[in-house]
């Protein structure tokens, strides 16, 4: 399939930063095995920069890479971010786990991108129906932070209300404890420790994660009831008031935890009680950081 | 292998009482690595301790667990008797059965079982104990005192007649505080500024002591030993070290009459440039730049430069930051007096001739507005018949504050009393809800003022203030009588209530020191470290921790500076040396325990090989800042910050300990 006018402009920009050397290394997207499917790429080679493409196909959020230490000794870096994903990068500075001199961010204006399970049976077209739920809630088509923006060429993403993003929340939020008690460990049951969430997770940058502190080994690491709710439940804390929503950690479960559920419930919760959301301003102190004498103490009997 | 030690102590009846001791004594001898088990009537006294040390002695113990009261209690006190056998003192643990147990439960068994478990719980954290090292901090021996009012002054005073350094800074032109605005003082009767000038005096020409008035502390970093302060001296206008205070600019100044006095509370009037008062230490004027020509009105004006004879006059002169060094501080900001025209009903700011307690004051003093003889705001006239109100403000949880002035019973009594004694056939009236005159000499005052000076005093409040031809009608109910009561007056005055001094919260967020929802200061303990704020180094004093009379602030003012004395005695401070601790290996440098650390005790820290290439930034916790608070420990996602004493191995072992 040839370039797009959008990949076009993404190329020209990878290779005069690779060129200049404002950049060693820009982390983006190219066309995968076939036309439904986006992979990452690494490029590091001016010349290489014509790989780079861009299409609602690009589902993964690439800000994972830029914990990874071999991707953090090219200094600097260029990556290709959708508005979802510029918020993680966001997240990372806020807590000084990359600098924003360091990054030259490629926004992407995104109107949506098709689930993977519906984009593998032939689906190119960006609709209510076909994108994630993170895309029918998004508020950041355009990216809030970004040194270019590459805008879409995409219809915009029509929504008629129909479908109903994160419903399953409000299915939680009304059931007893007893009952979420009874639905979550269901849900965990099936987990089999493989941590796949905490790999494809950008905020889960840790290089040694609490599941694999022993003396004293908190978490039981054994795939059984016990450990899985210690494991789901403190890596959904670990992430609360700091989730940027990517879904990443859901998509990467091969068991089919519905993760996001946990995760925006967390989100939304924080939103509520701390009129904090992660991920939108570099300069603001991360929410789980602050502690002031308005923060609610009802909890004190 | 461990080879503990277990002592139940009864605490008299107090723990025995509640606690089957001998039961907690028999199950603690049956934990694998305990070899030695006692009960005993009281384990803090010199045979409790001494048979501690033999048992040390004898089975080579290498830990102990003390089943007794609270920590607070005799933590130390085992510890240094553990440290007297050659024990690391962190290998002492206390499970506290008294204050978690015996005082606050009745069942017997149940509570038994439970001091059980927390014994249990000790014994399983005393094995994994590490020896710990208390931190040594060096101390810098100065100190800074903030607020140069009679508390302030008493504490630098004995602070640099014990040899040690002080700054002494004062927000205001002079010295003095609010002792300098009062007349005489109860129940003596001495005058206020004739004992309280020399004072001032003696401060300025301390060869110890500098100061720093017209200035603000603008911020402190450190802690206790090593304070980081930086001041801002105000841009006064005036070379001080060229100024004799000879008063010709501030008689040439233009700005008169225009400009209401502060000192003198708003009754009299000053000028752009100058002396709160003739007795003002140091006696260099101060132009204030928000109302002078020269400033408002583009350069024209400059009488006070031309009548200066040494020309000390500088109208560039700029505010200056000042940088120091200190070991210690005491933060004695003072007092305001609550604004009372939210009390409507006496109108407060509405008639003249109703003033507060400070006004009148200034209406009895000598040097005052009045020269000392009490004429009436409205048309000078002398009045024959004074209300005085109390409680205006206090004890009041509805409109003022619920806590009681403290100071108001007395200086009413001294009024009234003062006003019978200027003014011969005059009546004064007092309404009064209690009166408190609780100390040396204070409630024979109040009983002469009343008998020997005629004062009426009518329990009850004043419902109503209003002026009819020329006289302030007060309404208001004797309730001893059980009659309204209406007195016409020639004046009234309002016995207003104390508040902190505008902006000590802000001092007090500056300082890390904490405060009560008033704004007072509050103390390390209420009452066995009254001293002490609650970050160690910064010492209290004065009416900032509440309201207090003359002698009590000069007492606070002493006990800090004797508290410092102390502290500088030594060369070295002693941290415990349960603080925090960071796991350089794991630490991945989110800082989210530097943003969550109300002690700023965490920095950035950079690893770098032999070659100076960086390796890593971690966290790194400063000893003498860190209180082993733990909140890092909570805020660290992978685990890397413990906090010694309380590792992760060992809370996790006391919450085994309870499973099985």
């Amino acid at each position: 399939m040839a370039n797009t006018k959008t990949d076009e402009k993404l190329q020209k920009i990878a290779k005069d930063l690779l060129e200049s050397g404002e950049v060693s290394l820009v982390i983006g997207y190219a066309k995968g095995s076939n036309l439904q499917r986006m992979r990452p790429v690494f490029i590091t080679k001016a010349e290489d920069a014509g790989k780079l493409s861009f299409s609602p196909h690009a589902v993964q959020d690439l800000a994972v890479f830029l914990k990874k230490p071999e991707v953090k000794k090219f200094g600097k870096i260029g990556i290709v971010v959708k508005g979802c994903d510029e918020k993680a990068v966001n997240a990372l500075i806020q807590e000084y786990q990359i600098s924003r001199d360091n990054i030259k961010i490629i926004g992407m204006e995104c109107n949506g991108v098709i689930r993977q399970n519906i984009a593998d049976k032939g689906e190119t077209n960006v609709s209510e129906s076909a994108v994630y739920d993170k895309c029918l809630i998004c508020e950041e088509h355009i990216p809030v932070l970004y040194d270019f923006l590459i805008e879409s060429e995409e219809p915009k993403l029509v929504l008629s209300g129909n479908v109903k993003p994160y419903s399953g929340i409000e299915k939680l939020e009304s059931m007893s404890a007893e009952e979420k008690n009874a639905f979550w460990a269901k849900e965990f049951d099936k987990c089999i420790k493989c941590y796949a969430c905490r790999q494809a997770c950008p905020l889960c940058y840790c290089s040694r994660c609490i599941v694999e502190k022993n003396m004293p080994q908190w978490i039981d690491t054994n795939s059984e009831e016990t450990g899985n709710a210690q494991w789901n439940l403190i890596r959904a804390y670990h992430l609360s008031g700091r989730c940027i929503g990517c879904g990443e950690c859901e998509r990467a479960c091969p068991v089919n935890i519905p993760l996001m559920l946990i995760n925006e419930k967390m989100a939304k919760d924080v939103y509520n009680l701390f009129g904090y959301k992660s991920g939108l301003d570099i300069n603001a102190k991360p929410v789980f950081g602050v502690f002031s004498e308005s923060d609610f103490n009802d909890f004190i009997k | 292998m461990s080879r503990i030690g277990v002592f139940v102590c009864w605490c008299g009846s107090n723990i025995a009482g509640t606690v089957d001791v001998e039961k907690v004594r028999e199950e603690a001898a049956k934990i694998p690595g305990v070899v030695s088990a006692l009960d005993y009537k009281y384990m803090c006294s010199d045979p409790g301790q001494n048979s501690l040390r033999n048992i040390i002695k004898e089975k080579n113990l290498t830990g102990i667990v003390l089943a007794a009261c609270s920590p607070h209690m005799h933590e130390n006190t085992f510890r240094k008797a553990a440290a007297k056998e050659g024990l690391n003192p962190y290998f002492v643990e206390i499970a506290n059965i008294r204050e978690q147990v015996s005082w606050v439960h009745e069942d017997k068994e149940r509570a038994t079982a439970k001091a059980v478990d927390l014994m249990k719980m000790m014994v399983e954290k005393v094995k994994r104990d590490r020896p710990i090292e208390d931190v040594r901090v060096p101390l810098n021996k100065k100190a800074l005192v903030i607020g140069g009012g009679i508390a302030g002054i008493q504490a630098a005073l004995d602070i640099a007649n014990g040899g040690v350094e002080v700054i002494l800074v004062e927000k205001e032109p002079s010295i003095g505080g609010r002792m300098i605005q009062l007349d005489e003082t109860f129940p003596t009767l001495d005058c206020s500024s004739c004992i309280m000038t020399p004072k001032m005096v003696e401060a300025n020409q301390h060869p110890n002591i500098k100061l720093y008035t017209y200035s603000e502390v603008e911020d402190i970093s450190g802690y206790i030993g090593n304070f980081k302060v930086k001041i801002k001296k105000k841009a006064r206008s005036v070379v001080e070290k060229d100024c004799t205070g000879c008063g010709e600019c501030w008689n040439a100044c233009p700005m008169h009459k225009n400009v209401k006095s502060e000192f003198n509370v708003n009754l009299s009037e000053r000028t752009a440039i100058y002396v709160p008062f003739p007795q003002a230490v140091p006696l260099v004027p101060v132009l204030d730049r928000s109302v002078c020509l020269h400033f408002k009105k583009g350069g024209k004006c400059q009488k006070c430069y031309d009548a200066c004879g040494p020309k000390c006059i500088n109208f560039d002169l700029q505010d200056e930051i000042i940088e120091e060094t200190v070991g210690a501080i005491v933060a004695s900001t003072g007092y305001d007096l609550m604004d009372t025209s939210m009390y409507g009903e006496y109108g407060y700011g509405k008639y003249k001739d109703v003033i507060s307690g400070l006004q009148f004051e200034r209406l009895l003093s000598a040097s005052g507005p009045t020269e000392g003889v009490i004429k009436r705001p409205s048309d000078g006239k002398t009045p024959q018949t004074i209300v005085f109100v109390q409680c205006v403000g206090s004890r009041d949880p509805e409109k003022g504050v619920p806590y009681c002035s403290k100071v108001c019973c007395m200086y009413t009594a001294k009024h009234a009393k003062l006003f019978a004694h200027k003014v011969h056939g005059s009546q004064s009236y007092v309404f009064y809800i209690d009166i408190r005159s609780t100390s040396k000499g204070y409630e024979e005052f109040v009983r002469g003022t009343m008998e020997q000076d005629g004062a009426i005093y009518l329990r009850g409040r004043v419902s109503k203030i209003y002026e009819d031809e020329g006289k302030l009608i007060v309404k208001g109910a004797d309730t001893l009588s059980g009659n309204q009561v209406e007195i016409a007056a020639d004046m009234v005055v309002l016995a207003t209530g104390v508040i902190p001094k505008k902006g000590s919260d802000k001092l007090a967020q500056m300082l890390g020191i904490s405060y009560d929802k008033y704004g007072f200061f509050t103390e390390s303990h209420p009452k066995l470290r009254p001293a002490e704020s609650s970050t160690a180094g910064i010492f209290l004093a004065g009416m900032a921790q509440g309201p207090r009379d003359i002698p009590e602030s000069v007492v606070s003012g002493s006990a800090a500076a004797s508290k410092i004395l102390g502290l500088f005695s030594k060369n070295e401070y002693e941290v415990e040396g349960t603080i925090a601790n960071v796991n350089e290996a794991t630490c991945v440098a989110c800082f989210y325990c530097q943003r969550v650390c109300a002690y700023n005790a965490i920095s950035k820290k950079e690893i770098k090989d032999r070659s100076g290439k960086l390796i890593k930034v971690v966290a790194n916790v400063n000893p003498g800042l860190c209180t082993g608070c733990g909140a890092c420990v909570n805020a660290c996602f992978s685990k890397s910050i413990d906090v010694k004493g309380f590792m992760d191995d060992q809370i996790y072992a006391e919450i085994k300990a309870l499973a099985v």
